[in-house]
């Protein structure tokens, strides 16, 4: 059996059923991942023995009568931001060097909790800063439609992993798109659920305000069965409202978009964007309407205007604090030197990357005395005036639909040497990380070359389960996607 | 040409660390003090990648309840920024502070000095977290020349409350009034033991020179004063150095001075750690703290009178002394235990005199708390209900007081035991006064002695010298049982 090829409740009810064993999907799935990692490098740490241990256990569990959840012995791939007890977490940078965090993140601890088997820890931006996995101290990532181009990112590996079928589906972080760009890129869903829906504990933090743990997946039904599971409160995330969520497979049992009104951003449609995409948005929204949806206009000009440059300041800002901590004093990599200052220079430059040191300096420089009104204190006038609009939009529309990227994958080392370019992938995702929004990339197929598309949904905070329902009817007309071919025959 | 004269300006910013059980940020605990370096630390205070940050309300309740009884306004919405800067103490290289929004502002304490009252400003309280300890390994424990430095998280994330007063003190006195008037509130309000010796209180002085000619001297601010002596000769020298540059025609730099309690001298530390810009900003992982006008009212309620109103009553409307005023209300436990010997029934000047010698006494032979004494302030008063009809002579009712305190017996009793009647004299004093009446009637005492008062008629007279001088408060039977037991002694 193609375990690989499956979908994550296919393979918690066949374990739980005795149709086939944990071991013999997790052997499969490592079996596919060490024949395309070669090619791929999707994966920083593979857990291949944790993996199959774990898998041994889950089956002695279920022949012993015990049910281990909801996720019994699907395999999953987690970003190498998140801490697992006792696992290397490099973040993709060099200055974690070999740290082992000594506790699990929540939504780790979640998914083991609910049967799940971690069998990798997944390659990314570093400190997930970049839109291609190319800014990696581990190397960069193919995308597994097409080997030359990058996968997106910054959660390029979990993006791969899911697409290459190493695991039916991943965890990946999004800070500005960091889901949902490496989502459209590798051809599958992926969604950033609501600022403060799931629990950060455990997350190595980009820009706090920013940042969202969201799944990966090649089903819809998949993308609800893991917010099912890691969609709680948490205490120990201030940030993480209280109270119980929805039920989020239950929201895509009977899906429709009869009487819905779906929002076409004005703003976002032609220009610079890739005409397939384009054509995607359009075909999707023909597809919702004569499903019985109302297609609305409705604008965005503060986010399309400054979204992008007010990002560009509030993101690196809380990173140039979150990253202050690598000082080389407790943990990771430490350059000695003769005093303090230099061991910290030394440590810092050695450690982190080209892209990192960028915006370190950048959100340093912006909340710097002198400079903090004229760039930091705008931003977060502009990014509450984001906030406002998106709200305003909302009055007109239930979800809105837009493009995730405003190209197809681009190639390997096209865009390295030009960071404005790189940034300017994000330009459709990072407007909703500012308002805080649910967004979600949903697949719609392939383009004449084989190369993805897809589209991107938003809803007003809280709505997540709106999405999915919208995803839900959107990809029972494109097609659930495939597993790639990963470069590999 | 007239003289230059000066006049000192100082504000200072004190730390005060909050009595609570668990750290600001996290569920671990604070006592630092003898605990194995880093065994109290968890993923938040050490600052491991992942963690976050989630606020003890406790520490907020015991900030709003300082911030009240300073008289301060409280903010309803308060909330945290990032101060950043790097240093091995700090474990995420940021201390999370406050800074725009701070948790209290505009209050104000009196202080007394020479009999006078000065209201002094308090500009904000505001909550943050203390860092680690660092530990150079040198002879004398100094940075400089440190083989290496060990580092210890224990403190890390220790919640503090920063009371910053306005620039209104203007003598190093006035300045270490201030500083014990903080520490007798927030002794009072239990928010702090207020230790200086153990920095859970630590002072950061600023202090600047105003000039009749209208030259105003550059503030200069003066760290590491570890006691109030230390903080009264830091800014001593400061005065003297300050005032000389002015004469001299000369600029005071703005800067940051460290006291060297050793050399009694201020040093600059100028230098790379001067230069800090700290970059403030919001702490993104803590949302705005609403701090409910419930738990303020909660807090209101539940405080005691401050130490400065307890001294003006004791002064104004008990009038006693002002420097009985000032020890009697220095502890907020005896201040109120007097108020409840008063509110018994007793006379409040005596009652202020008997807890002031020998309740305040037995307190510092003992080192007990006044809640540990085995007499309450009711016990007090109905002893003194003795003294004040004058059927318990001072002398008697102090030896009743040594018995209660010991045994924890009711006065009736512990006289009783002391062999007084109500309107009797210890066996103890009436001891004494026997053995003197009889010494001092040689004659008299050696014919009952030999046994040649047959008639008892010697007897009967020393009795009645006795009775006398102990104001008739003994019974005779007693007096006599006196009598025999000194002619006993005198036996052998
Ligand atoms: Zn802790």
């Amino acid at each position: 059996m193609l375990f690989h090829e499956m979908e994550a409740s296919s393979i918690a009810s066949g374990i739980r059923e005795g149709e086939f064993t944990a071991k013999d999907v997790v052997v499969d799935c490592l079996a596919r991942m060490r024949a395309l990692e070669p090619v791929l490098n999707a994966l920083i740490t593979p857990l291949s023995e944790n993996a199959l241990a774990k898998a041994v256990g889950i089956d002695a569990a279920v022949s012993s009568g015990k049910d281990p959840g909801s996720l019994c012995g699907v395999p999953v791939v987690i970003k190498d931001n998140m801490c697992a007890r006792g696992v290397r977490t490099t973040c993709g940078s060099r200055i974690l060097g070999d740290w082992k965090p000594p506790y699990d993140a929540t939504v780790v601890d979640l998914l083991e909790k609910a049967g799940a088997v971690v069998i990798g820890k997944s390659n990314m931006d570093e400190f997930a800063m970049g839109s291609s996995t190319e800014h990696s101290a581990f190397g960069p990532t193919s995308n597994p439609r097409d080997t030359d181009r990058v996968p997106g990112g910054s959660s390029g590996g979990s993006a791969a992993s899911v697409a290459a079928g190493y695991a039916p589906i991943a965890l990946g972080s999004d800070t500005g798109g960091s889901i949902r760009q490496p989502a459209a890129f590798c051809g599958i869903h992926g969604l950033k659920p609501t600022y403060g829906l799931v629990s950060r504990w455990g997350l190595v933090a980009f820009a706090s305000s920013l940042d969202q743990i969201g799944p990966f997946a090649r089903s819809v039904s998949d993308i609800a069965l893991v917010m099912d599971t890691i969609a709680r409160y948490d205490p120990r995330d201030s940030t993480c409202r209280p109270g119980d969520r929805p039920g989020y497979r239950e929201s895509i049992k009977a899906p429709t978009v009869r009487g819905k009104r779906v929002g076409i951003v004005r703003e976002f449609q032609g220009g610079s964007l890739d005409p397939d995409l384009g054509r995607s948005i359009e075909n999707t929204a023909s597809m919702l309407a004569s499903s019985g949806a109302e297609i609305v206009d409705v604008s965005l000009p503060e986010s399309a205007a400054y979204g992008l440059p007010c990002y560009y300041i509030i993101a690196p800002a809380e990173a140039s604090s979150n990253l202050a901590r690598f000082d080389g004093v407790r943990y990771g990599l430490r350059e000695d030197a003769a005093d303090l200052i230099t061991q910290f220079i030394r440590t810092r430059s050695k450690g982190f990357g080209e892209e990192v040191q960028r915006r370190i300096l950048t959100g340093t420089f912006a909340l710097s005395s002198g400079y903090y009104d004229a760039y930091y204190l705008l931003a977060l006038k502009v990014r509450r005036r984001i906030c406002v609009e998106f709200a305003d939009a909302f009055e007109a529309a239930d979800v809105i639909l837009m493009p995730a990227t405003p190209s197809l994958p681009f190639r390997k080392g096209e865009l390295i040497d030009d960071p404005i370019s790189m940034y300017m992938s994000d330009v459709f995702t990072l407007p909703v990380n500012l308002a805080g929004l649910p967004g979600m990339t949903v697949s719609t197929g392939m383009n004449d070359s084989g190369l993805p598309l897809s589209v991107q949904l938003v809803a007003p905070r809280w709505e997540d389960s709106r999405l999915l329902e919208f995803a839900a009817v959107i990809e029972a007309w494109a097609g659930r996607p495939g597993v790639a071919s990963g470069g590999v025959l | 040409m007239m003289p230059l004269s000066f006049e000192t300006v100082i504000g200072l910013e004190v730390h005060v660390q909050l009595a609570t059980e668990s750290k600001l940020f996290c569920s671990c605990p604070t006592a630092y003090i003898g605990s194995e370096p880093n065994t109290n630390v968890c993923p938040a205070c050490l600052g491991l990648p992942g963690s976050l940050p989630s606020l003890n309300r406790r520490a907020l309740e015991l900030g709003v309840k300082a911030a009240l009884a300073l008289n301060c306004s409280i903010n309803c919405m308060t909330k945290f920024h990032r101060k950043n800067y790097f240093y091995p103490d700090l474990p995420k290289a940021f201390q999370v502070s406050q800074y725009d929004v701070p948790l209290a502002v505009s209050g104000s304490m009196p202080i007394f000095l020479e009999g006078k009252v000065k209201n002094i400003n308090i500009t904000r309280l505001h909550l943050e977290e203390d860092a680690g300890k660092l530990i150079h390994e040198t002879a004398d424990g100094r940075l400089s020349g440190a083989a290496f430095s060990l580092v210890d998280y224990n403190r890390a994330g220790v919640p503090l409350a920063e009371i910053v007063s306005e620039p209104e003190l203007s003598s190093p006195e006035e300045a270490r009034e201030y500083v014990l008037m903080i520490r007798r509130l927030v002794r009072y309000l239990e928010v702090s033991d207020g230790d200086m010796e153990s920095g859970s209180l630590r002072v950061d002085a600023n202090i600047s020179q105003k000039c009749s000619d209208g030259r105003w001297g550059s503030r200069v601010e003066i760290k590491n004063v570890n006691s109030l002596r230390a903080m009264e000769r830091a800014l001593e020298y400061e005065t003297i150095r300050q005032r000389g540059l002015l004469l001299k025609g000369e600029e005071i730099v703005q800067e940051t001075r460290h006291w060297d309690d050793n050399s009694g001298v201020t040093r600059s530390s100028r230098g790379k750690e001067e230069a800090h810009d700290y970059r403030y900003f919001p702490e993104p992982d803590l949302p705005q703290i609403a701090v409910e006008r419930t738990l303020v009212e909660n807090v209101r309620e539940s405080l005691p009178e401050p130490p400065w109103k307890k001294r003006e009553k004791f002064a104004r409307e008990w009038r006693l002394s002002p420097a009985d005023s000032a020890s009697l209300s220095e502890n907020l436990d005896v201040a109120v235990f007097l108020e409840n010997v008063a509110a018994s029934g007793a006379d409040r000047q005596m009652a202020a005199n008997w807890v002031k010698t020998d309740i305040l006494r037995v307190l510092n032979e003992t080192g007990l708390a006044v809640g540990d004494l085995q007499v309450g302030p009711e016990g007090l008063a109905s002893l003194l209900a003795h003294v004040e009809k004058g059927s318990l002579s001072n002398t008697a009712a102090k030896d009743v007081l040594d018995i209660m305190l010991k045994k924890g017996i009711a006065v009736d009793d512990a006289m009783k035991e002391a062999g007084v009647k109500a309107g009797g004299v210890s066996r103890e004093s009436l001891l004494g006064v026997v053995a003197k009446v009889l010494g001092e009637n040689a004659a008299e005492t050696a014919l009952l002695f030999s046994g040649e008062d047959t008639s008892g008629k010697k007897r009967k007279f020393l009795q009645g010298l006795i009775m006398r001088e102990i104001r008739g408060q003994a019974a005779p039977e007693d007096v006599s049982a006196m009598i025999d037991r000194v002619l006993d002694e005198m036996k052998g």
